[in-house]
């Protein structure tokens, strides 16, 4: 007796059916062949090592100073708009506005005849949309970046012919990675989960931080986030085993993660991460004379609020909204401001060791290299320094002056007991039995270290030589701190303090691999570059 | 034109492309024309230009199957939960009144603010997106199926009394056939609130997604990207809504509207 099928029934056969093809399909591999065409994976990301940094420690390129033609132009009859955050690097313009809005009764107005507007904008991406639309539509003249992130976004930019024109700050101590208890340097992150925001100051801070300690992109597990403050929040709740954020909210997120620590800052990576102001090319070539009055009037701020940190503070934290006075002062303890002289040997590329262009050609580097950009700029493309050239008559001392000092002091020696934050291996190749560095030694070295000790400009660097264990210990040990020696003293002479470095030396008593193959030998005989926080 | 004249079939079909017709033309005009610069508007061909690009190396098709799986998800539990409670709080007028000052509130809140609550609460992972768009789905739909209930007719109700039903039949008979016509018609509305939740959902730890594409567009200032983004959820929203439109139609046969 043939009974029909009800409609479920036909249903329930049609599914078994389909399940049936589609498990052939996947079983002899065309399931996955198909879904390669029809759906296919993102790029691979690709790999970032300790080479990658440190490349371009070497200036190169034209030099940057245009034609120091006066400024002329007409003038603007309306507020200067910039693009701020909630962040300390803020203060010299803060002070020379006397606060936030345009108003007559400041020092912009009074002595530089210019008003300006300082907008907060905290969300990134709105910022840059305020750019877009520009001061005469709504939007901004001027947006603040920093040099790693700007290296990545003026691709996307360059319609506009952004340029930047100041830096108003240092990170010194804003950007910090804070880890678990059972991490204490940065190769025991291998394997661990990481949050931040992506491809943000963040984001290369870790980086840098990672590479450096010989670790790559792909050692870590990244849980990219929306925001900074989320990355500091899922960390706090245990989420996570390391975040990098900002300050004060990563260095709250690890006092209140029981056990948690800062394992480094940019108070230690002095010179990573450089803020600065780009402005619209359209409102640069209108009102050049408005740019220049803006550069000046902003460093005459600085020069204020560096004197006076205790008004500074009082004024943001007037201003800015949800911060009381201590947490001002803290911003501004997590700054340093540049003034005039400090802005001039940033923009020089034979100025500063870390310098405009270094930074941003060795970020941009890194973003190409992780595939997150496909276009290359030349650093000088990307700035204008007449503005700062013509603001020098503003600071007739500072402009004649030779150049700045350096910024820290080593007087004592590093504390014995004080643990790396990292430690970079180097090959550095010695004639055998000889302390004497050659020509190649002396580029390895200006490649792979000069731009980690300019970078951890506060920090003391350990120079630790190492042998393999052929001849004497005796000899070995002599030897290996003699030629540690050899690379202090070379690094002093390309314009470090000597004090800086630490010297020692561990003759075979270090191995990182065995004695016993060449390959091993070949791996012990080296030098490490500790990063010791002072 | 007279107010609420019939229109047939062909000419509605012909005065919708006529509308997107005039959309495109527009759009061509600003951007061809030079009327608007393109980082602000790109043009129409520079759109067609990123599918190709999304699709090679931004895993275009793999973002749209995570969104569309997790807007489902969060869709589909809502549903799961809204749809027995909301049953029970139009059936039991004192259960309303128990539930109400809890949940009558929750249509104000700012899901967004929940973010972060939710990456503490649930981690980083899936099951914080799919919550909170379970969350954003849920708090509309619960107040539409209560409604849904309480607008069955007294009069069926008061019919299936004299025929002697139990309450049991008197909710499985009457109550749940009465309001699962409007029910399904609510399920539409949320699948459309479920894809605007879908980039807060993404902002987190997104491997893929195409709420976690547009943010990274805006972040980087592709605004080709984004419009190819936004284009692309409009299809699937579009499209998804047809399928349940279909399936409502199927298995409520017996609602006339």
């Amino acid at each position: 007796m043939a009974k029909q099928l009800t409609p479920f029934g036909r249903f329930m056969i049609v599914i078994a059916g389909l399940a049936l093809v589609g498990y052939g399909l996947h079983r002899y591999g065309v399931l996955g062949k198909a879904l390669k065409v029809l759906a296919p994976d993102k790029k691979a990301e690709g790999t970032v090592s300790r080479d990658d940094f440190g490349a371009s420690a070497v200036p190169s390129g034209p030099a940057t100073t245009a034609p120091l033609a006066a400024p002329g132009g007409s003038r603007l009859k309306r507020p200067i708009k910039v693009a701020i955050v909630t962040w300390g690097g803020y203060a010299g313009g803060i002070y020379a506005n006397n606060g936030f809005p345009p108003n007559k009764e400041c020092l912009f107005s009074r002595d530089f005849g210019v008003e300006v507007e300082l907008i907060v904008i905290d969300d990134t991406g709105k910022s840059r949309d305020a750019f877009r639309a520009g001061g005469d539509h709504g939007g901004v003249d001027i947006m603040w970046s920093t040099v790693d992130a700007y290296s990545l976004e003026y691709g996307e930019l360059a319609v506009l012919k952004p340029k930047t024109i100041l830096q108003y700050d240092w990170s010194r101590g804003g950007d910090a990675i804070a880890v678990d208890g059972s991490i204490h340097s940065v190769a025991d992150l291998k394997g661990k989960t990481i949050a931040c925001a992506k491809e943000t100051p963040s984001h290369y801070f870790a980086l840098f931080v990672l590479t450096q300690g010989g670790l790559t992109n792909r050692d870590v597990d990244w849980k990219f986030t929306d925001s900074a403050i989320d990355a500091a929040n899922v960390f706090k709740a245990g989420r996570v085993d390391a975040a990098v954020s900002w300050s004060p909210d990563v260095y709250t997120a690890a006092k209140e993660r029981p056990g948690a620590r800062i394992l480094a800052s940019t108070r230690e990576a002095t010179n990573l991460i450089a803020d600065i102001f780009v402005a619209r090319g359209d409102f640069l070539d209108k009102y050049p004379e408005d740019a220049r009055r803006f550069v000046a009037g902003w460093l005459r701020g600085v020069d204020l609020a560096n004197k006076n940190p205790d008004k500074a503070a009082a004024l943001m934290a007037r201003s800015f909204s949800g911060v009381d006075l201590d947490a001002a002062k803290g911003m501004l303890a997590d700054v340093k401001l540049p003034n005039f002289a400090e802005n001039r040997a940033f923009f020089d590329p034979k100025g500063s060791l870390a310098n405009y262009h270094t930074i941003y050609k060795t970020a941009q580097g890194i973003w190409r290299k992780i595939g997150r950009l496909n276009n290359v700029s030349e650093p000088y493309q990307t700035v204008d320094t007449r503005f700062l050239e013509g603001a020098a008559e503003y600071f007739p001392q500072a402009a004649q002056a030779a150049a700045p000092q350096q910024e820290f002091q080593f007087d004592t020696p590093a504390r014995p007991s004080a643990s790396a934050i990292l430690s970079k291996k180097v090959s550095i190749y010695f004639p055998t039995g000889s302390s004497t560095l050659d020509e190649n030694a002396k580029a390895v070295l200006d490649i792979q270290v000069v731009e980690l000790a300019a970078t951890f400009g506060s920090a003391y660097l350990r120079v630790a030589g190492n042998t393999d264990n052929v001849g004497s210990r005796d000899a070995n040990m002599r030897l290996s701190r003699a030629r540690a020696d050899a690379v202090a003293r070379y690094l002093a002479s390309r314009g470090f303090e000597r004090n800086k470095f630490d010297v020692v030396g561990n003759g075979p008593d270090r191995p990182v691999a065995s004695n016993d193959t060449d390959d091993g030998r070949a791996k012990n005989r080296r030098t490490d570059f500790e990063v010791i926080p002072r | 034109m007279k107010i609420r004249e019939s229109v047939t079939q062909a000419t509605a079909r012909q005065l919708a492309l006529a509308g997107v017709a005039t959309f495109v033309a527009v759009w061509c005009g600003l951007t061809y024309g030079g009327l608007m610069p393109r980082v602000i508007l790109p043009s129409p061909t520079q759109v067609l230009r990123a599918f190709p690009y999304l699709h090679e190396e931004e895993a275009l098709v793999r973002s749209a199957g995570y969104s569309l799986y997790r807007v489902t998800m969060g869709f589909a539990l809502s549903g799961l939960v809204a749809i027995p409670l909301g049953l029970l709080m139009g059936t039991y007028p004192k259960v309303k009144h128990f539930l109400s000052p809890l949940v009558d509130p929750l249509r104000f809140l700012p899901i967004s603010a929940l973010v972060p609550l939710f990456l503490v609460w649930f981690g980083i992972e899936e099951t914080m997106k799919i919550m909170l768009l379970f969350v954003g789905t849920f708090v509309y739909l619960l107040p539409l199926v209560v409604e849904a209930v309480e607008n069955v007719d007294d009069v069926y109700l008061q019919t299936a009394a004299t025929l002697g039903a139990s309450r049991w039949q008197m909710v499985y008979h009457v109550l749940v056939p009465g309001s699962l016509p409007t029910i399904g018609e609510a399920l539409r509305v949320m699948n459309g609130i479920g894809w605007t939740y879908v980039i807060l959902a993404e902002l987190v730890n997104p491997k893929y997604g195409l709420g976690a594409l547009i943010t990274v567009a805006g972040k980087r200032g592709h605004v080709d990207w984004i419009f190819a983004g936004i284009i692309v959820i409009l299809v699937i929203g579009v499209l998804t809504d047809q399928i349940i439109r279909i399936v409502n139609k199927q298995l409520f046969k017996w609602s006339e509207g």
